[in-house]
């Protein structure tokens, strides 16, 4: 059986010495978090993951979610587990204290997520979809639908989704066909089919208040008609009471590859009631503000499977015995050498473990931007971040769910024959996390966000918030002692690998647009191994500092073994920078000859 | 053939006003006169009164504030004696022809033999107005008819009667053209004559059938304007222009003048919705942008409803038509819609009225055409329009819809209007046979000269022709003449055209503006993704291209025209002579969107105003103007003015006439042929550290008074860095290179900027300035 430790030591270097959120105060909700806060929420996460949520893991797949005329439960200890999390006060740890949050900023948010994800990532998304929820309501609801929706959220009494997708229309939302008929009272009627959709019925709280995208009549054609409803399970009376069953019913659960334990619903609207949120025909605009986060989230799902694989592959590693170093032998005294010694095992270990705490960095950094898009004081520095946010989002979901699947897959490797008996848990990782690559936009269109919009946004401005940075990281730190030669320098050559990638699809796309899409996945991964490497360069300079000066959240130990796993990321990942640029300059033809009935 | 070197017009009205401000803009001296107002203190009130308004009138009729000097204002009653040396009178008075006559009656006594006196009437018919008066006046008398406004409105008809002395007709001709700048067309003494014959009745139907097929102002407004090749105003939105009260007096008097059995009084409705609704409007005073509103009122942001008559908000017009239309005119007109439906009903009946109307108003097709460009700002005349639907599908048409197919369209019986062949352009006449479009020895656009032949050398942004004589042209085709990569490369190739065995060089094109500066798109993009050495290299590229220009061994004349602006400025400044339209808006607007010139405008400009011999003394005079000029993004309106800010020199000349200035410019290149010696570089001493400290208090004192922002003054800094020379002093000497260097330095400490790159950001989208 797999188990998981909660990172809290790699987590606090990067939040109080990387990022130095402390220097934050300033922000609303960081005046509260001090370190010792932080730390305390961290721990007390930790131990609820572990002990609650991770022995649940591998029950929730066996068991599933379980459809008996339209109602639907939860695999064993899911309810009681749900329970702890709410009485914890853990659904409201970054939500507006206006509605029983406790206002704390996203970014703690982010790590207490990448915990859920590695212990339980299926249970994970009850509470995911709810905050979804939360934040749509809280961004777009009117007073009175905050009023009556949003404590309940907050508290967890009440659970939340989004229904995006129908039979017919995934990414293309356009041809969506839900309609929603205006009624005399300003309710409306909902009526149509949603599949696919996440925590979609349940048996862990008393309602689920729906967040659906359907059309007006005779509203603009497209995606430009698309409007926002909230849809309570149980209609919700003036004193907040449950009241009538509303026209929504669960046709059927999917039976799907991984994360059995949350339930993917058919939802059947017929005729249900509900309320819009926000404009008529601003449906997808409420969408954009939460994709940024719910993306986010995503991609910290790839990044926990990621940690908790490696965790689970390193202990099997120093473990099992097989064979003798092709070196010599270096544990004399035992049988045969453990597989740790041998380079191959190393480099999927090392590889998993450079882009878990290399993606951490980066996705707790973008989480620090959400909080700093949000509520910084300064409009300027809103935009700025807000920016930067909207530019990594892509590369963060895509990147970090592409790799931590690959992650999974080298974990499985790992443990050989047993990596793929049930029991050792690794296949179950590789199934989960084969999702994460497919929701919330599919990777490849991640890829296309990234090169059709956020690249030719304001002529580049969204690139500028990114390149600007890191070029001045790279002129002020080439010269560094410590990290010039062996962190920036190779970075100085991926960034320039970025900007001549860069250069070259905005110049190509001109002339024809295919050459963006034929180009944008590996634009994509010489991003993500850019971004990465600037938070490695970052990292390395702060645990170079910490050796000198002694101190730190850990011993001199950790600060030396960060360096070296950082060495591997610049020695044996970063340069992948160099194949992907050589794949994107040799353009989109040899793509797009062939004719599409030669397929 | 006499000429004409003074001028007169009488009648100060809105018209008559502004002909004399355009005479005097030729540097003609021009008498003004007016009737004495009643009761009057001073009896010259409405002739000062009209030059007084237009000096502060925008767009402004003046081109420059100096020129009312020219103008000489005065009263009928007092100041005929003023006439007596005049060549050319102009009468611009009221649309009376008793009124009229009277006047002339009055001129007989006084003009001197010989000089010429025309009407500015815009539709009563030359005999007329000769009603009663001697033929000794008839002999010398014409019509010139202005379009309003005259100084930006090309279009001059001119027409001869039966016994106006030739002579007279050629001054006046040739005046126009030359002097005024005007494309003239000789009209018949027809109705309305050529612009506004078929201009009113296309005007009235236009919105008359949006009441018929039920388009809405807006809707209708985005047909009749891109897609029909009309200013984008459409044809609600020129009427609020041009004044809702104006449209019953100039239909009444084309219902007047025309036989019942024309197409106007055909399709006018007395009693029709249009009249109706125009007649409620008017009464109400919403007489469009000068009344309570018009179509549109509250700057654009309300419309008229045509059903209701009643205010509402503005909808963007979504009409499948007007997408459609960017596949041509055709695809428009044959497109089901309501939007396609009217555009063809109006189309067909106005380009059937113009061709109609061959031979009667005019026996060629050309002079149709070049009065519709010219007069009311189309695109295509209607005889290109009707080339673009083909001669043989609007024929079709019409017959299939039982309608008269016009003679000239039968006669072409499918081939087109136009065409070309070799280096020649032709029209074809009722005949039946093709005529050659003429095309003078001084009048040309680059496209005579590109007619049947193949560039020299050239790429997506430029080309150069070979112009005749040993002269070469390099041409550019960038939107908005915007320069780029490509252009600088042809510069660069155009400079070097002496190892070709050409003599000259001319830089210029046919388009609307010489150039509207560097194209910042690229730039911008560049800077975002932080590539500092590409756009350093960029800057000394351009910086060497220039210079390269500047001392090439042979001579270069720069044609401009419309805007030069920026780096499409700073090339101007390196030739060794500009040709000037006088329309021509130059200006280093660099700091608009944060950065400062880097192609040598700078440098150009400093060394023209120290080494201006007409300047006060000191180091500060010369170093304020400039500095001022260039961080105010200050931009001329006309060439006048542009000579007066040194983006011209004594040495350039202006030229009047659009047509001519390619001509000009040429004739100038190959003057200078003999005996060229490139310039010599100069060297300045500059004031330094102590002239910028002067002037960023100035700018301090700005900052303070919230005139300018925060990151005006880092511009401004910037930009006084480089004019006083660095960290030279006064005692050391400043050359070329050095401010070359200077420029390069400024440029990239502002280009790193956020601030700058929002401002470029701002104006690529919104083609506004961001004051940041």
């Amino acid at each position: 059986m797999p188990s998981y430790t909660a990172p809290l030591t790699d987590m606090r270097f990067v939040l109080h010495e990387v990022l130095k959120i402390q220097n934050y105060a300033n922000i609303p909700g960081f005046a509260d978090a001090t370190p010792d806060t932080i730390d305390a929420i961290l721990e007390g996460g930790a131990q609820i993951m572990q002990e609650v949520m991770q022995p649940l893991n591998q029950i929730g797949d066996r068991e599933g979610c379980k459809w008996n005329n339209g109602e639907v439960t939860t695999p064993a200890g899911f309810k009681e587990a749900y329970k702890a999390y709410c009485e914890g006060g853990w659904p409201g740890l970054t939500a507006d204290p206006e509605y029983g949050g406790q206002g704390l900023p996203h970014v703690i948010g982010i790590a207490l997520s990448e915990m859920m994800c590695s212990a339980n990532l299926a249970f994970g998304m009850y509470p995911g979809l709810s905050h979804g929820a939360y934040e749509a309501l809280h961004a777009y609801g009117t007073p009175e639908q905050k009023a009556m929706y949003l404590p309940k959220l907050v508290s967890g009494e009440w659970t939340g989704t989004m229904n995006l997708t129908e039979p017919h229309c995934g990414t293309d939302l356009g041809l969506m066909r839900t309609k929603a008929e205006p009624q005399a009272d300003g309710s409306y009627k909902i009526t149509g089919t949603k599949i696919f959709i996440s925590a979609g019925e349940h048996d862990l709280a008393p309602n689920i208040i729906h967040l659906v995208l359907a059309k007006i009549p005779g509203g603009p054609p497209g995606i430009k008609g698309v409007s926002l409803f909230v849809v309570p399970k149980f209609l919700v009376n003036a004193d907040g009471s449950l009241g009538a069953r509303n026209g929504v019913s669960c046709g059927s659960l999917e039976h799907k590859m991984g994360i059995h334990g949350n339930a993917t619903a058919v939802l059947n609207y017929d005729g249900a009631t509900g309320w819009l949120v926000g404009e008529p025909h601003k449906g997808m605009r409420a969408m954009f503000v939460m994709m940024n986060a719910a993306r986010l989230g995503v991609g910290i799902q790839g990044l926990g499977i990621a940690e908790v694989a490696y965790q689970n592959a390193a202990t099997y590693a120093k473990d099992r015995l097989q064979m003798r170093s092709i070196s010599g032998t270096k544990f004399p005294d035992k049988p045969a050498d453990p597989i740790i010694v041998h380079p191959d095992i190393r480099r999927m270990l090392l590889s998993i473990r450079a882009f878990a705490e290399g993606g951490r960095a980066l996705g707790l950094w973008a989480g620090l931007m959400v909080d700093l898009a949000r509520k910084h004081p300064d409009d300027e520095q809103k935009k700025i971040n807000d920016d930067m946010l909207a530019l990594l989002m892509p590369v963060v979901k895509a990147y970090f769910t592409d790799y931590g699947y690959e992650s999974a897959t080298m974990a499985q490797q790992v443990l050989g024959g047993h990596g793929y008996i049930a029991e050792w848990g690794m296949e179950q990782f590789v199934r989960d996390a084969r999702i994460t690559m497919i929701y919330e936009g599919a990777n490849g269109v991640q890829a296309l966000d990234l090169v059709g919009r956020k690249m030719p946004e304001g002529f580049g401005r969204l690139l500028r918030r990114f390149f600007h940075l890191v070029s001045g990281y790279i002129q002020d730190n080439m010269m560094d002692p410590d990290i010039g030669r062996e962190f920036v320098q190779p970075l100085a050559k991926a960034f320039a690998r970025l900007q001549t990638a860069t250069g070259f699809i905005a110049e190509a796309s001109l002339k024809n647009p295919d050459e963006a899409g034929a180009a944008s996945m590996d634009y994509l991964r010489i991003f993500a191994l850019t971004a990465i490497a600037f938070m490695w360069a970052q990292m390395a300079k702060t645990a170079a500092e910490k050796i000198k000066s002694g101190g730190g959240v850990a011993g001199k130990d950790f600060y030396e073994t960060k360096i070296a796993v950082g060495r591997f990321f610049v020695d044996r990942m970063l340069p992948d920078t160099a194949s992907h640029l050589a794949k994107l300059q040799a353009g989109a033809k040899s793509m797009m000859a062939l004719d599409a009935a030669n397929f | 053939m006499a000429e004409i070197k003074k001028v007169a017009v009488i009648g100060a009205g809105v018209m008559g006003a502004a002909i004399a401000a355009h005479v005097a803009n030729a540097g003609i001296p021009c008498v003004l006169l007016d009737i004495v107002p009643k009761d009057a203190k001073n009896r010259n009130a409405f002739a000062e009164g009209a030059v007084e308004k237009m000096l502060k009138t925008k767009p402004a009729p003046f081109m420059h504030a100096k020129n009312a000097r020219l103008i000489t204002t005065g009263n009928l009653e007092d100041h005929l004696n003023l006439l007596a040396d005049v060549d050319w009178i102009c009468e611009a008075i009221i649309e009376n022809p008793a009124i009229k006559r009277d006047l002339y009656q009055k001129l007989e006594g006084v003009r001197k033999p010989g000089s010429i006196v025309t009407s500015n009437t815009s539709t009563i018919p030359l005999a007329t107005l000769l009603e009663g008066l001697p033929d000794s006046f008839a002999r010398d008398f014409g019509i010139t008819h202005f379009f309003n406004p005259p100084r930006y409105m090309r279009l001059f008809e001119l027409v001869k009667g039966p016994q106006t002395r030739d002579d007279a007709i050629a001054a006046l001709a040739h005046f126009g053209d030359v002097v005024l700048g005007k494309e003239v067309v000789r009209c018949k003494d027809t109705p309305g004559f050529i612009a506004n014959r078929i201009g009113i009745y296309w005007s009235y139907v236009a919105m008359s059938l949006a009441f018929k097929h039920g388009l809405t102002v807006e809707e209708t407004d985005a047909l009749v304007g891109k897609p029909m090749g009309i200013p984008k105003t459409g044809i609600f939105g020129l009427g609020d222009l041009t004044g809702i009260d104006l449209a019953p007096h100039v239909n009444a008097s084309m219902l007047r003048l025309l036989p019942a059995t024309d197409a106007f009084p055909q399709a006018f409705e007395p009693e029709g919705k249009l009249v109706r609704l125009i007649g409620k409007m008017i009464e109400g005073g919403y007489t469009g942008r000068k009344g309570k509103g018009g179509f549109y009122r509250a700057r654009g942001k309300e419309v008229l409803d045509l059903e209701t008559g009643e205010y509402r908000p503005k909808q963007k017009a979504a009409l499948d038509s007007v997408n459609a239309s960017r596949k041509g005119l055709r695809a428009l007109v044959e497109h089901g819609d309501k939007g396609g439906k009217y555009s063809w009903d109006l189309l067909s009946r106005v380009l059937s009225y113009a061709a109609s109307l061959i031979p009667e108003i005019s026996d060629d097709i050309l002079s149709v055409d070049r009065a519709m460009k010219t007069g009311y700002a189309w695109k295509f005349g209607p005889f290109e329009q009707i080339d673009q639907l083909g001669t043989r599908w609007f024929a079709d048409r019409l017959r299939a819809e039982g309608r008269p197919v016009p003679r000239i369209v039968d006669v072409a019986d499918g081939r087109p209007l136009y065409k070309e062949e070799g280096e020649k352009a032709y029209y074809l006449t009722l005949s039946g046979d093709y005529a050659e479009i003429p095309v003078a020895d001084d009048a040309w656009s680059l496209a005579d000269k590109k007619r049947g032949k193949a560039r020299i050398a050239g790429n997506r942004g430029a080309s150069i022709w070979d112009i005749g004589d040993g002269v070469a042209c390099l041409e550019f085709h960038t939107k908005m003449n915007a320069i780029d990569a490509d252009i600088l490369n042809m510069v660069k190739e155009a400079a070097n055209l002496h190892k070709k065995g050409y003599k000259a060089l001319v830089i210029g094109h046919d388009g609307d503006n010489f150039s509207v500066g560097a194209n910042v798109g690229i730039a911008l993009f560049q800077a975002n993704v932080a590539m500092w050495p590409v756009l350093e290299g960029g800057i000394a590229e351009g910086q060497n291209i220039y210079k390269a220009l500047k001392y090439s061994p042979f001579p270069v004349v720069a044609a401009v025209a419309g805007m030069a602006l920026g780096g499409g400025c700073e090339i101007t400044l390196h030739c060794d002579a500009v040709q000037a339209h006088a329309e021509s808006y130059m200006g280093l607007v660099e700091v608009g969107v944060g950065v400062l010139p880097g192609w040598g405008g700078c440098k150009e400009m400093i060394t023209r105003h120290v080494l201006n011999k007409k300047r006060p003394g000191g180091p500060m005079p010369p170093l304020a103007t400039v500095f001022e000029m260039i961080s105010t993004a200050k931009v001329s309106t006309s060439a006048a003015e542009a000579r007066e800010m040194l983006f011209l020199r004594e040495t350039d000349a202006i030229t009047m006439n659009r047509r001519r200035v390619l001509a000009d410019a040429k004739a100038r290149a190959l003057a200078m042929v003999e005996g060229y010696q490139p310039p010599k570089p100069v060297e300045l001493n500059l004031a330094g550290a102590s002239g910028k400290a002067a002037l960023d208090i100035a700018v301090e004192g700005f900052a303070l008074q919230g005139k300018a922002t925060k990151h005006d003054v880092v511009v401004s800094g910037a930009v006084a860095r480089v004019l006083t020379g660095g960290d030279k002093d006064i005692t050391e000497v400043t050359t070329e290179d050095d401010l070359y260097a200077l420029e390069r330095e400024g440029f990239m400490s502002l280009i790193r900027t956020n601030a700058t790159l929002d401002r470029i950001e701002h104006m690529l989208t919104t083609g506004k300035p961001l004051r940041n």
